[in-house]
């Protein structure tokens, strides 16, 4: 019977969580930084400022394939919703002519031609568009995809963008392939700076604990192995379920009912429903309306929005902290 | 079947049902555990036993007895011992309509059981037709190979309905489709144990008809059966328990087949013996799979499904063997 693609797709759906695929809505305050970065980056330098026509540009990327390109990249397929940000947040936004079903961010992006999805893509949907380069999520999921773009002699170039690291080198390497590093120099550092900002601030004498929600049915949360991870440690919290390798391991309810998390970050519409269900009032910190509204359109993604994000995430501990102590 | 038999089940479904309130990632004492049941003690040892463990257990009970009085019946009617609703396609059939009602919305905790019915019902008639246009409905075999093509057709199915939704529905649908009752909520729960309770008692009360059947179709009507309706009536109960058990707790396979047998191995060969004796220990199965299911891998689960498969494979290639 059909249970191997069954799992397959089990497999597909659970492993590309939370990296990107969660659709996520715009949300315009959070854009500003990076719009400012931009602004400032692009009154600084002259429009030729980082450019090195004549020598080709190459890069081994994540599949192991070296990109190589002559020329700056002009029509850009970006089938990662992290990279469609970065692009538009380096000032190259025009220069994308596809993005993925998943993309929100920023509004402009959403002008851009839908392609489907940016796992498994519909190649020849892409290789309609005639792009002179392709960005691709490494997954293996992927490798079929790159391959054939390979053999349309297209460059591609595939990347993950799974963790805080993941978005300077990214942010790099799409520097050097639309010809503007000094921009793309510029934008990492702000990202860099924000998160660090956070990072400094004064941790309390006992860190709060949290639990992340992501689904419900299973019952899904984010482990060592995720960005979200990273992101409760920088705003000075810890994850219960640190412990667990994967990025988005399944738990089962009585077990976050044990780890006993201080705190529940989840979605406005997932809040909603975890106080009114019975089986999550196991749940200590549900009990108690320790749920905090997290802003999915600020805290989805990995991408340059990463520092605005950690500001969030710190600020709606601290204030959940301060009503909670007296 | 003798009265000590009898006692044997219910200890074995008593045993599996402590077990699964006793065990679980958070240590409760027994004392503990008594208490919360009737509301006394800790707020979270009350919530994690009433809430999830009860409803887990409930769940679990009532799709192990609808599974296993599925199965026997239609193991009887058909003189089948390979028959089983998961095998027949049936269960997929009422997931196709439990997909179906919940594409349109219908989430309803009423109106899913009758929208899995009614896929479940389709199932029945197009697994008998397939197996009487290959001259097939004697041939355990062919009976078998219809069902598999059926249970294909309602995975395309499913799989066409999903194309459509987003990242978190099909999601969960999967999950879903693997089976779990690890979502049982009391007010589904109420709903599923009236349309489980009307279903198992009709059984009960056509038994005989079953008896007869089993005889061979000649031989029944000889003795005064409307083979037709009965056999009819005796399908669609047969649908109707599966389907509550599929929108309970999604695709559990196997339990129909392996049940039946194990009551049969005891000693009870009535039909109305077997359904009820099935009905025990398919509740203790599913129970005790569950048990195994949310344990062996903490703090993560695995579907329900996939841990009554493990047991049921190696059983139906057993009886498969003595079949042909």
């Amino acid at each position: 019977m059909a249970t191997d693609a069954r799992v397959a797709c089990i497999r597909r759906v659970l492993g590309s969580f939370p990296d990107w695929s969660e659709p996520v809505v715009f949300s315009a305050p959070a854009f500003r930084i990076v719009a400012a970065a931009t602004l400032v980056a692009s009154a600084c330098g002259t429009p030729g400022d980082g450019r090195s026509r004549a020598a080709t540009i190459e890069i081994v990327d994540d599949f192991g394939d070296t990109l190589r390109l002559v020329r700056p990249a002009a029509r850009i397929v970006s089938l990662n919703p992290v990279i469609t940000e970065a692009l538009f947040a380096l000032g190259a936004g025009a220069r994308v002519v596809g993005r993925t079903h998943w993309d929100s961010s920023p509004v402009a992006a959403l002008a851009v031609p839908d392609l489907g999805d940016g796992m498994q893509p519909n190649v020849e949907a892409v290789l309609a568009t005639r792009p002179d380069l392709i960005v691709l999520y490494a997954s293996n999921g992927n490798r079929a995809a790159a391959a054939a773009f390979h053999r349309a002699g297209v460059p591609t170039l595939t990347m993950h963008t799974d963790r805080v690291a993941d978005l300077p080198r990214a942010l790099q390497w799409l520097g050097r392939a639309v010809g503007d590093t000094a921009t793309a120099r510029r934008v990492a550092d702000s990202v860099t700076r924000s998160l660090d900002a956070v990072r400094a601030l004064p941790k309390g004498a006992t860190r709060a604990t949290v639990f992340w929600h992501v689904w419900d049915a299973p019952v899904i949360t984010i482990g060592a192995g995720s960005y979200l991870n990273e992101l409760v440690d920088i705003a000075g919290a810890r994850n219960v379920f640190g412990d667990l390798q994967r990025p988005s391991p399944q738990v089962t309810m009585e077990s976050v009912a044990q780890r006993n998390p201080d705190f529940i970050l989840a979605g406005p519409v997932a809040a909603r429903r975890l106080r009114a269900d019975a089986q999550w009032q196991a749940v200590a910190a549900v009990r108690k309306h320790h749920i905090l509204v997290i802003d999915t359109a600020v805290v989805g993604r990995p991408g340059v929005r990463m520092g605005e994000a950690a500001r969030f995430l710190r600020a709606a501990l601290d204030s959940a902290t301060r009503e909670r102590r007296p | 079947m003798s009265l000590s038999r009898w006692l044997l089940l219910a200890v074995a479904l008593v045993a599996a049902c402590a077990a699964g309130l006793a065990l679980g990632p958070v240590p409760i004492a027994p004392g503990d555990v008594v208490r919360a049941l009737v509301g006394a003690g800790e707020p979270q040892a009350i919530a994690i036993v009433r809430d999830l463990r009860l409803s887990r257990v409930v769940l679990a009970m009532i799709t192990g007895a609808g599974l296993g009085m599925s199965g026997a019946a239609l193991q009887g009617t058909l003189r089948n011992a390979l028959a089983e609703p998961y095998l027949l396609g049936v269960s997929g059939g009422a997931a196709v309509g439990a997909v179906l009602a919940v594409v349109a919305g219908l989430t309803a905790a009423v109106a899913l059981p009758v929208a899995a019915f009614a896929g479940a019902a389709c199932a029945v008639v197009l697994v008998l037709l397939v197996a009487r246009a290959a001259r097939g409905r004697a041939d355990p075999r062919i009976l078998l190979m219809a069902g598999v093509v059926v249970g294909a057709f309602a995975n395309a199915a499913i799989m066409v309905l999903l194309a459509g939704a987003g990242e978190g529905t099909v999601r969960s649908a999967l999950w879903w489709m693997m089976g779990s009752v690890a979502g049982a909520d009391w007010a589904t729960i109420r709903w599923l144990t009236l349309y489980a309770l009307g279903g198992g008692v009709a059984l009960v009360a056509v038994a005989r008809d079953i008896d007869l059947l089993a005889l061979g179709e000649d031989a029944a009507a000889g003795l005064g059966v409307h083979v037709a309706g009965a056999t009819r009536r005796i399908f669609l109960l047969a649908a109707l328990l599966a389907a509550v058990t599929v929108a309970g707790a999604g695709l559990v396979g196997f339990v129909g087949l392996v049940v039946p047998a194990l009551a049969r191995a005891l000693g009870v060969r009535r039909a109305r013996e077997v359904l009820l004796a099935s009905a025990v220990l398919g509740a203790a199965l599913v129970v005790g799979a569950d048990v195994v299911a949310r344990t062996v891998r903490a703090p993560a689960e695995l579907p329900l499904g996939a841990v009554t498969a493990l047991i049921g494979v190696p059983f139906f290639l057993v009886r498969l063997r003595r079949v042909s």
